[in-house]
């Protein structure tokens, strides 16, 4: 069953020069004569086509500036695409930012509830597994104070540990996720296995050739925006030799 | 609308832990609390009743009955268009960085404000019972009254939180503004009080009828005329309408623009 699927997606960013644009200048704008732009438009995604079926473990792959961080935020709904469709079934986890929807003044059992919405859990549910998630980040010492004094492994742990308590259906990982400490990295990646066998799907971005090779099964090579292979390993392969 | 109403009903628990983020951290470590949203008001009210009692030579308590419901009113509504403005702005880290109705800020914004309205009202009006207020069966008229205002208050608060976006010296904008409208609405007086050349400016201005729809029932203890109802409500519909359809249009933009 396909679970993502991403149609002739296009997305088109404007680029500021300015930084916040204010009032003056809009009026500025109106009078003057020549009027100098002040944006200009590229496109950080063009036509990309692929869907991802249950079961798969994608790693998305190209140089800085490719285009695979605006991906996987449009594939989370973060960006809406300029032109063509993006399709996502069941309950998305996506991990992209370290402390992401996290508020750091509250606890970090408040955040368990408040992060917990965001990703789809109702209360209830929060409640049933707000043990577990703790357990699994073993932050049992730090859970009630503030986020904010947490370290970044901490707030890593504690994210990670939420998104995946409840299996998703769609996990998304940008690769600062899967750093932390050795044994967690080792129970994170356990878990992630887990998950897959339970037929979900997992989309990696990473630069790490040997993590891509440990939980990756399938590849999408981005260039500028564009889709320029998608396949087995040797697409990994190619883009190393490249 | 219909798709907004969906999106409530589906994701209820992320406007709920929305509501509770800004009811809770406001006052987080602060030693009075909650009674803060009381203090400033009251003491505002206290000073202005005082003053301006003398000035229309008006019995201080009556004056401080009639400054209370237009106060109320008009609080509810300043406060709302300009923490509206601030609400996707002030998210961008969460807009950017996690899929969220992007109509929830201004919405958990708006009900928290809601509600720190309800409670200053019911607080001070003890106080207003105290000093010789009226309590009558008018007071019901204050559920559509509140209501309404809302529904208005929120439609132009949309457009604040999106235009914002686009233009940061709105805040600064909303912020004059709402000094001037404040004279310009019958907070202070009554709307016949202001003669002259003004008075057309009281006269369209929705805020009054808003105004008298509190006043009466907290202050002549009356039910307002059906006229003002229709025309409040006529003015919560449209602002209501155009807010939502603005809020539509721009907010796929909006990501882009943070």
């Amino acid at each position: 069953m396909k679970k993502v699927i991403v149609d002739n997606v296009s997305l088109q960013f404007r680029m500021y020069h300015d930084g916040a644009s204010s009032m003056k200048e809009f009026f500025a704008n109106i009078v003057r004569k020549n009027k100098k732009k002040h944006y200009t438009d590229f496109l950080a995604l063009q036509g990309v086509s692929f869907s991802v079926n249950d079961g798969e473990r994608l790693g998305i792959i190209g140089r800085n500036g490719a285009g695979k961080s605006t991906l996987l935020r449009t594939i989370s709904r973060i960006y809406e695409p300029t032109v063509g469709r993006v399709e996502v079934h069941g309950r998305v986890a996506p991990l992209l930012d370290i402390g992401a929807g996290f508020h750091p003044e509250f606890t970090g059992r408040e955040n368990i509830y408040f992060n917990g919405a965001f990703l789809g859990y109702s209360k209830e549910q929060l409640r049933e597994i707000e043990k577990e998630v703790i357990a699994f980040a073993e932050l049992e010492d730090f859970i009630d104070s503030p986020v904010k004094y947490y370290s970044t492994g901490m707030y890593m742990r504690l994210a990670f540990s939420l998104a995946t308590t409840v299996h998703p259906d769609v996990l998304i990982l940008d690769e600062l996720f899967v750093g932390g400490d050795a044994s967690f990295v080792q129970r994170g990646k356990e878990r992630m296995n887990k998950m897959i066998d339970r037929a979900s799907v997992m989309i990696l971005v990473s630069h790490d050739p040997s993590l891509l090779r440990s939980v990756c099964d399938r590849y999408i090579w981005l260039d500028h925006g564009k889709l320029i292979a998608d396949g087995d390993v040797s697409v990994l392969d190619a883009y190393i030799a490249s | 609308m219909l798709k907004y109403i969906n999106e409530i009903k589906q994701h209820r628990n992320v406007l709920d832990q929305l509501v509770r983020q800004q009811i809770t951290l406001r006052y987080r470590r602060t030693f009075f609390g909650y009674l803060w949203t009381l203090f400033n008001p009251l003491l505002m009210m206290s000073v202005t009743a005082v003053v301006f009692s003398e000035i229309f030579k008006m019995d201080l308590k009556t004056y401080a009955v009639f400054l209370f419901s237009g106060v109320i009113a008009f609080n509810l509504f300043g406060t709302i268009v300009t923490q509206c403005g601030q609400s996707l702005v002030g998210n961008e880290q969460l807009i950017k960085k996690i899929y969220i109705p992007k109509l929830f800020f201004p919405l958990a914004v708006s009900i928290t404000l809601l509600i720190d309205s309800l409670l200053m009202f019911v607080s001070l009006f003890f106080i207003i019972i105290i000093i010789g207020g009226n309590i009558s069966i008018a007071l019901i008229g204050l559920f559509p009254a509140y209501v309404l205002l809302y529904l208005f208050a929120f439609g132009i608060g949309l457009i604040t939180s999106v235009v914002s976006v686009y233009f940061r010296d709105l805040l600064h904008i909303i912020t004059i503004l709402m000094q001037a409208l404040v004279f310009l609405s019958p907070v202070y007086f009554k709307p016949d009080s202001l003669g002259g050349k003004v008075k057309w400016l009281i006269e369209i201005n929705p805020l009054t009828q808003f105004i008298e729809l509190f006043r009466s029932p907290i202050f002549s203890a009356t039910f307002p005329a059906i006229g003002v109802y229709l025309l409040a409500a006529f003015y919560a519909a449209l602002s209501l309408s155009i807010g939502i359809w603005f809020f539509n249009k721009h907010e796929q933009r909006v990501t882009f623009r943070m």
